[in-house]
């Protein structure tokens, strides 16, 4: 193949990252990003243009025991080659100290930058559902670990509703849907559920609309305005 | 977008180097950005799981092949977790039917056809090049980006033949390219 002609070089780049092409042919480009740049360059174009679909996935934390297979793969610790002290490096560990959450977005709540333990992965808050808006779509609710056996489930953003309802919140996992609590429209103010009381992965969280104080029959009466799949309950 | 880039390439520098606790820096910020995108591709927790697993073990012994040209440290790790996650769900073909509809927010979302405030200028690029194509060719570029789908597949779900949909493949990635160059 004549790699030198730059438009076969860009679609061979642009099948690469697209994920189309045959697993042999990709070793085969791998070797030739390897030793020339030009193809890079190429790569990196396709992928800048592919990333924001990436970008625009919701963060999902994976669970600790993938960190510690991880960690049992590198073998013996190396010493580190004695890197030099540059500002960034000791900036680094000023901003691994800090403690806090950005905004109150789905994103921001994985970015969780907790105390840093060395060679620990850290406890990253894991998502076990994000509940959108049965209208628009857009993720309105999230239910995230907050302790080992505890989910809290809050607003993402300020939610409206007037005085005379409230927002509650069902488990569905087959059969008649279990009242799991009324929830707050304020983000922030988040209701602790039982994990036992989550559906398992694949189950639904839903928030319909009731008379204020919930439904006085035990099952939902009023519209469904949220729900989400369980992608992640964490017993 | 950010202005910062989520992982820098310093901290990649020191990954290559063979410091570990950076190389845990980098899993505590670069892995909830890659697991979903594992996830939806591999399809089973599990095997996600695994792809998320094997590439950082990869990101550890390539750290040092990794230069600013091929993109920043965040693209090319996910280059490489796409293409483990797609070698994952080719081993496993009969998962594929697992997909349908499993990621329609996601597909409207880079279709443009989602209101969520967040998406940037640049996926806002992306979906108005995208919408350009015409409704199948382009169905078939965001299922082989967002599901890992090979032409053989493609070609099944969209019931069109392999040739077809190789040259829609290849024609819409021209379009894309002169959309988003122009």
């Amino acid at each position: 193949m004549k790699y030198d002609d730059p438009k076969l070089r860009e679609m061979l780049a642009g099948r690469y990252v697209l994920g189309t092409m045959p697993r042999r042919a990709r070793a085969r480009f791998d070797r030739l990003i390897a030793e020339d740049a030009v193809f890079c360059a190429d790569v990196r174009e396709w992928a800048e243009i592919f990333s924001p679909i990436d970008a625009a996935e919701m963060p999902v934390a994976p669970p600790p025991r993938v960190w510690r297979a991880i960690e049992a793969q590198l073998g013996p610790a190396r010493a580190p080659a004695a890197a030099p002290r540059r500002a960034w490096f000791d900036s680094l560990w000023l901003w691994r100290g800090a403690t806090g959450f950005a905004a109150a977005i789905a994103v921001a709540l994985l970015l969780y930058f907790g105390v840093f333990a060395t060679q620990e992965a850290p406890p990253v808050p894991t998502v076990v559902a994000v509940l959108n808006d049965a209208k628009s779509g857009a993720p309105a609710w999230i239910a995230r670990t907050s302790r080992d056996d505890v989910v809290t489930v809050s607003a993402l953003g300020r939610q409206t509703i007037d005085a005379g309802h409230s927002f509650q919140l069902w488990a569905i996992a087959g059969g008649a849907p279990r009242p799991l609590g009324l929830l707050s429209p304020v983000p922030g103010r988040g209701i602790a559920v039982s994990a036992s009381a989550i559906p398992p992965t694949g189950g639904v969280l839903a928030i319909s609309l009731e008379p204020a104080g919930g439904s006085p029959t035990g099952q939902p009466t009023g519209p469904v305005l949220f729900s989400g799949k369980v992608f992640s309950n964490p017993l | 977008m950010p202005e910062k880039p989520l992982v820098s390439p310093e901290l990649l520098d020191r990954v290559a180097r063979g410091d570990r606790t950076a190389f845990a820096e980098l899993y505590r910020l670069a892995a909830p950005k890659l697991f979903p995108v594992a996830l939806r591709i591999a399809l089973r927790r599990d095997l996600a799981e695994e792809v998320l697993q094997e590439s950082f073990v990869a990101v550890w012994n390539q750290a040092a092949s990794y230069d600013p040209v091929k993109g920043s440290p965040l693209i090319w790790m996910t280059t490489i977790v796409r293409h483990r996650a797609i070698d994952q769900r080719r081993r496993r073909a009969n998962l594929a039917d697992a997909t349908a509809g499993s990621d329609e927010a996601l597909l409207a979302l880079v279709a443009g056809e989602s209101d969520r405030a967040d998406r940037g200028a640049e996926l806002a690029a992306l979906s108005r090049c995208l919408n350009q194509l015409e409704a199948q060719p382009r169905q078939a570029v965001l299922l082989a980006y967002v599901h890992g789908y090979t032409h053989e597949e493609l070609a099944e779900r969209l019931a069109t033949p392999v040739g077809t949909i190789k040259s829609w493949v290849r024609r819409s990635l021209e379009r894309l390219k002169r959309c988003l160059d122009g």
